[in-house]
């Protein structure tokens, strides 16, 4: 039974607990809800849930373990010897899974029945053309120990899915009648469906937690093993970047945190006053019309793809800046520069910086305005002196999100910047970011496991410290804004 | 002898302000209708009426605070020393400078107590150096009797304070640009009993120097504080006149309804 069948029927197993559980309790106090505990949709929601969670459940850790289990007793069919050299368990077992795919794929066209999957397994060769033909395309000849336990992983598999569905299905209907019967008047059903939807709740929100921790473990794990290879030291001192195929790499993390750092303050420099400026003209002096239209359209700059920004840096801003800057001021003559990606990812931050600022411009209490008008100050003078005082710490928020950001951008630098690790000043100089050589870094040729690739997960390391400490810098403040009028 | 008397009452009697015919509509409600008032100079004048009659919304018009409601419309003429407050060429910033407000709800601003009362004389440049404006801080918190509590904690924020405290630092800060009439909506509606008495007390130090205009919801307190007493109801002005004879001697039944208690 295939999993979406499955799911359907959970499904409507669910929808039918609901009528029943529903239908029961008005039952059970002859259509008079004022006698039961809970409003009567709670009882059909009880049954609904008792029917659809557990089953669910049970699918869930099913299908973790049995790939799991399938996988350990089809290797230990491979004898050590059956590994060829330059190959690994895991290759093997890869292949294993393809041709056991591709086996299914065959049952599935109709081109063959499992009794002749059975005999084919035991024909490697042929078993390779029928597989080419439904173009399950494998590169080694198969050996004869792979394709039986091709066979066998296929048949593990097939009965694992059926016993699953069996399972599940027979918790669920357990689930159903056993909270059927469950259904009095005196049920508290309320409290239970509520608990029950506490702990949903409870799961999605840790599921994100525990996801993030996850991705930092994995950061962590891997950028050691780059540290076991390349020493530390040289990575956080050194003031050269040159990977190299061979080995012998200079892996210094400077240039490219400068170009990150350097790009960062241009894109800031343009966002934060032209987006400031926007968030006052909405919030303090434009009418209500305008700011409804203007609003929306500043926030469409929000939606832009940032590649589409990429593609304007490359073909309009930066051949723009250096027929009109870099080359009347004799400062070189690449398009690709870090004003060009600075400028372009500024313009890209003016709504975050805007719309956030005019949010928080907004929630400055009236009264303020109001006393400070009734003193005699002018619209400006309120701005200055106590508007925008009152709503500092929050813009400022505001601008360490826009940051953080701008610190994670790649395409607008790959295409706006270039890809040239260098340390220098001149900000019409072709210089790359962190993000960009974590690119190029894990899309290279090289081994897995050379410092040239890990060397990714330590900068990713490095980068997402970075973000990290503004965003909760961003947030502590943000906070401590909140605090002040609520 | 008789003479010298005369001149007395004259002076007390000079109208600060003076306002004919005023007309507030807020988009379709019309929410003050033909309101005549003579503000005396020197003068506590109390506004009272019941919730919604367009007391604020008339204490408002005299410093043209309503120019911010976009959608409040203001007709009529509101002279201030015989200058039409309206008038286009008056400048409704310079107009606030002289004409103060305190408002129902303490709205200190996110500084200093210090800054909080130098805001107003360091926009209208009241004070040439340092000295002179700690002067000013120094007399402005004490005529609002908050001087004893704050002055070891002038750098402390102004929104730190309690809501009563608070809203003395709103009056101090009010006093300190010296405006020539003060305007007080609701000023005691938060705070308690003693700091209540202290703002009476205020009050009536402040006639000395310039008119006070204060909206209240205590009749007691009108009657304590004013020697004007002005009834609104329902956007007209019902009756104007002399605060022991408005309490004592009401001329329209629905003033009288008031006082006592019958409409509210
Ligand atoms: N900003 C505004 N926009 C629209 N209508 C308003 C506005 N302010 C006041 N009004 C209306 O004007 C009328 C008078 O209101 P106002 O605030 O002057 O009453 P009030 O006498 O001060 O009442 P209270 O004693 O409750 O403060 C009310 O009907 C009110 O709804
Ligand atoms: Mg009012």
């Amino acid at each position: 039974m295939s999993l979406g069948l499955l799911l359907l029927l959970l499904i409507a197993l669910a929808a039918l607990g609901y009528v029943a559980g529903r239908q029961r309790a008005l039952a059970a106090v002859r259509g008079d809800a004022r006698d039961l505990h809970s409003l009567p949709a709670y009882y059909g929601q009880a049954v609904a849930l008792a029917a659809a969670v557990p089953g669910l459940l049970v699918m869930v850790v099913w299908l973790i373990t049995q790939p799991l289990l399938v996988e350990r007793t089809t290797l230990s069919l491979i004898l050590t010897e059956d590994i060829g050299p330059g190959s690994s368990r895991e290759l093997v077992m890869a292949d294993i899974r393809r041709i056991a795919e591709g086996m299914g794929v065959l049952v599935a066209t109709g081109a063959a029945n499992e009794g002749e999957i059975a005999a084919l397994a035991t024909q490697p060769d042929a078993l390779k053309d029928r597989l080419a033909a439904v173009n399950v395309a494998l590169a080694a000849p198969i050996s004869a120990p792979v394709a039986q336990a091709a066979l066998v992983y296929r048949q593990s598999m097939e009965t694992g899915q059926g016993a699953m569905a069996a399972a599940v299905l027979a918790v669920a209907v357990a689930g159903f009648l056993l909270a059927l019967w469950r259904v009095t008047p005196a049920f508290r059903a309320r409290n239970v469906v509520e608990r029950v939807v506490q702990v949903l709740l409870i799961a999605a929100s840790s599921l994100a937690i525990l996801t993030t921790a996850g991705i930092i473990f994995s950061l962590l794990l891997e950028s050691w093993h780059f540290f076991q290879l390349y020493p530390a030291r040289d990575f956080f001192l050194s003031l050269t970047w040159s990977p190299k195929f061979g080995g012998g790499s200079d892996l210094g993390l400077w240039p490219l945190l400068w170009g990150t750092l350097y790009v960062s303050v241009i894109a800031l420099l343009v966002a934060v006053p032209i987006g400031l400026m926007a968030a006052i003209y909405l919030s303090e002096y434009a009418s209500p019309g305008l700011r409804a239209i203007a609003k929306p359209a500043i926030e469409v700059l929000a939606g832009i793809p940032s590649i589409v920004y990429g593609l304007f840096a490359l073909m309009t801003v930066g051949p723009f800046l250096r027929d009109w800057f870099a080359q009347p001021m004799g400062l070189g003559d690449s398009s690709s520069s870090v004003m060009t990606a600075g400028v372009v990812m500024g313009i890209m931050l003016i709504p975050y910086v805007s719309s956030l600022s005019d949010d928080i411009i907004n929630a400055v209490p009236q009264a303020l305005r109001d006393g400070s008008y009734a003193i005699g100050a002018t619209q400006s003078e309120t701005i200055r002196q106590v508007v925008f005082p009152a709503a500092l710490p929050g813009i400022v928020g505001a601008i360490l999100m826009a940051a953080s950001r701008a610190i994670g951008e790649t395409m607008i630098v790959v295409l706006g910047a270039g890809a040239a690790a260098k340390l220098d000043l001149n900000p019409f100089e072709a210089m790359t970011t962190v993000t960009v050589k974590i690119v190029s870094q894990l899309t290279g040729d090289t081994e897995f496991a050379s410092p040239e690739t890990l060397v990714a997960f330590a900068l990713g390391l490095t980068l997402f410290v970075f973000t990290l400490g503004l965003n909760v810098l961003a947030l502590y403040i943000v906070r401590k804004y909140r605090e002040q009028y609520e | 002898m008789n003479d010298m008397r005369l001149t007395e009452r004259v002076v007390t009697e000079t109208a600060k302000m003076t306002a004919r015919g005023v007309q507030v509509h807020y988009g379709t409600n019309h929410a003050l209708k033909d309101v005549d008032v003579d503000i005396l100079d020197k003068t506590v004048t109390a506004f009272i009426g019941p919730s919604g009659c367009g007391k604020s919304t008339f204490l408002r018009c005299l410093n043209r605070m309503n120019d911010t409601v976009a959608s409040a419309r203001v007709t009529g003429r509101i002279e201030m020393d015989g200058q039409d407050i309206y008038d286009p060429r008056v400048d409704p910033v310079q107009l606030r400078a002289k004409v103060g407000m305190v408002f129902q709800k303490p709205n200190p601003f996110p500084k200093s107590i210090y800054d909080n009362v130098a805001y107003g004389p360091k926009i209208h440049g009241l004070s040439r150096n340092k000295a002179e404006l700690d002067e000013i801080v120094e007399t402005s918190l004490k005529k609002a009797a908050l001087w004893n509590e704050v002055k070891d904690r002038l750098t402390a924020p102004g929104t730190g304070l309690s809501g009563g405290q608070q809203q003395r630092l709103c009056i101090a800060r009010a006093v300190a640009t010296s405006p020539e009439v003060l305007l007080m909506d609701e000023p005691c509606s938060a705070l308690d009993p003693i700091a209540t008495a202290q703002v009476e007390e205020l009050i009536d130090e402040l006639r000395a120097q310039f008119s006070v205009v204060i909206v209240t919801h205590s009749m007691q307190q009108a009657a304590r504080v004013s020697q004007r007493t002005a009834f609104f109801h329902l956007g007209h002005l019902v009756e104007y006149g002399e605060t022991g004879h408005i309490f004592t001697n009401p001329s329209d039944p629905r003033t009288e309804a008031y006082i006592t208690g019958r409409i509210g």
